[in-house]
Formats: C-alpha cells, structure tokens, sequence
C-alpha cells in the first residue's frame, strides 16, 4: 500500500468517523488539536486503524505521533512491516 | 443480534446469568474452561429460550487465548456484537493467609482480576466505538467486607470493585455503565461445602440465595432500566452485610 492510498484512506475515516473539514487536514497539522481528540476518541482511532489496516495499535504508539504526517509515516511503517512478516 | 458474553458461564451464577440474559432476547456467548458437560446444558437451557447460544472454552487468565476468542470474535462477527458483558468467572482456593502457599493466592488473582482485565479491554474497546455497552462484574461480599480464610479471594474480588468504578468513570461519557453486583452466601458448588445451617443463622434472611436472585440483579444492570446507573455495587446477600 503505498503512502498515498494511506492518505486517502485516512482522509476517509477521518470526515466520516470524526466530521472534520477536509480542508482543515494538512501534512502539519497537528493531529490531536484538528480532531479534537479526547482520551476516548484515541479508542476511535485504535478501532479505526485496525480495521482499515489490519494492525494491530499500542497505546505507546501515539506518544510520537503529532501531526498529520507523523501519522501517516506510522501507519505506513506498520503496514510495511506487517507485509515483511506475512512474506 | 446483540450478543452477551458470560465467563464462568456453565455453572452456578453464571449458568444462571446466561438464562435471565437469554430471556430477555440477548444471544448468548457462554464462557467455560473445563467442564464441557456442564457448559452444554447451558447451552441447551439458553437455546430453550429461543436465541442463539455459543460456547466458547477458553480460560480468561490466558490472555492470548482471550485474545483468540475474544478478539476473533470482535473481528469476524461484526454484525453480532457484544453489547453486554457479564465478567464471572472466579475461584476460589480458602486458606489462612499464613498458610497459604503462592500458587493458590496468584491462581485466584489471575482468574478474577487479569481475567476481568483481558477480557473487558477487548469488549469495550469496541463498545467504546461503538457507543453502546453494558459491564456487570460478579463480585462478592468477600471483597467489600473481607472473609476470614479468603484474603485471596477478598483481594481479588475487592480490586474488581475498585476496578468497575475507575472504568465506569472512564467510558461514562461513551453511554456505557459498568456496575458491580455482590453476592453473599448463594447456593452453588462453591458453598457447597459450606456449614449452611450455622452461616444462615447470621443472615437476617435466614437463608442462603439462589443464584436466580444474583441474576435478575445482573438482568437489570444489563437493561434500559439501569441507563443511568453506573459505578455501583449492589449487594444481593439477605442482609448479611450493607
């Protein structure tokens, strides 16, 4: 899956499951302030993750993750590894 | 087709927990871990009130065999949901604390407080999401007053009190009540052994439950009735201890 369907995908559930302008998603946007994200939301976004992408999130791994871009460059690395280890 | 799981669900409280569910149109998923036999006629008195019965043996202290199960089934059944979860399943191993050796103190943690925690952090990991969900602990009267013989057990069961009203705290806001429900002297395998004719004298009931009563409590916190009950934990012990 190349970075770009990542976005894609990610754009999708985020103005669907979060009802976030589009317009307001950009690469350095800060993630947690642009979807408003409480505690629980982050639940949302474990759930969301795991079904688009089929792997598996810890808790720990947000802690790096701050903007937009910080969070496709995760979700592409653990898809990357995740094809490594089925191959 | 909202599902309610029930560990510990073959015998006793939770055998009666599977039917009051069932009755009130919830399919239901039974969990056991040894005695097929037994689990079976569950299965059959649940299927009896016309809804689906599943069995699934699994033991709730294996995390990675909670994961299978558990988190198996939140993957691949999306459209049947577990929209209640009743945590049951416990044991216990009696013995003076000074007497007691670490396997049985660490066997009855693992089964009542990790297996409370694997379980319940699959459930309502998707009950979060999806913004619906009831959690009702069977706890004990051990754990809110402590019981000669049992600081094992009292410790386990009081450290799932304390665990239902930190989550309940934590989801409240999500829709989603997690309750506790603490039962005294209930007649079931697990006071078999006990003296019941000098233990009833000290219950202002004069009697030992029976764990229908423990159920219909469970049934209520599982309903629409209790949408703004949560936090809580309700005693059903004849008076023996408030």
């Amino acid at each position: 899956m190349t970075k770009e369907v990542i976005i894609e995908k990610c754009m999708a559930f985020f103005t669907e499951e979060f009802e976030v302008d589009g317009s307001k998603i950009s690469n350095d946007a800060n993630l947690r302030e642009t979807l408003d994200l409480d505690s629980l939301d982050y639940v949302d976004l474990v759930v969301v993750i795991e079904s688009n992408f089929g792997f598996k999130v810890k808790g720990e791994d947000f802690v790096n993750i701050h903007t937009f871009d910080d969070f496709y460059n995760y979700c592409f690395t653990k898809i990357q590894e995740k094809a490594k280890e089925v191959a | 087709m909202s599902y309610a799981l029930v560990t510990g669900g073959s015998r006793g409280i939770g055998r009666a927990c599977c039917i009051k569910l069932a009755e009130m149109g919830l399919n239901i998923l039974i969990n056991y871990t040894s005695n097929d036999e037994e689990a079976k006629k569950t299965q059959e008195a649940v299927k009896a009130k016309g809804v689906d019965a599943v069995l699934m043996k699994f033991d709730v202290s294996n995390m990675e065999a909670v994961d299978k199960a558990v988190g198996g089934w939140i993957e691949t059944q999306k459209d049947k949901p577990i929209t209640v979860l009743v945590n049951n399943a416990g044991i216990n191993k009696d013995n003076l604390m000074v007497l007691m050796n670490p396997e049985d103190w660490h066997r009855v943690m693992d089964v009542a407080v990790n297996g409370f925690y694997f379980v319940s952090r699959l459930v309502v990991k998707d009950m979060v999401h999806k913004r619906k969900g009831r959690v009702v602990n069977v706890v004990s009267l051990s754990g809110l007053k402590g019981l000669p013989g049992q600081t094992n057990y009292s410790a386990s069961k009081g450290a799932v009190i304390a665990a239902t009203k930190a989550l309940a705290q934590e989801v409240g806001k999500r829709g989603i009540t997690v309750n506790a429900v603490a039962p005294g002297f209930i007649k079931t395998d697990m006071t078999a052994g006990l003296p019941e004719a000098q233990l009833k004298a000290m219950i202002p009931m004069q009697r030992f439950g029976e764990a229908e009563e423990v159920a219909n409590v469970v049934g209520f916190l599982a309903s629409d009735a209790a949408s703004y009950i949560t936090a809580e934990v309700i005693s059903v012990n004849g008076g023996l201890y408030s």
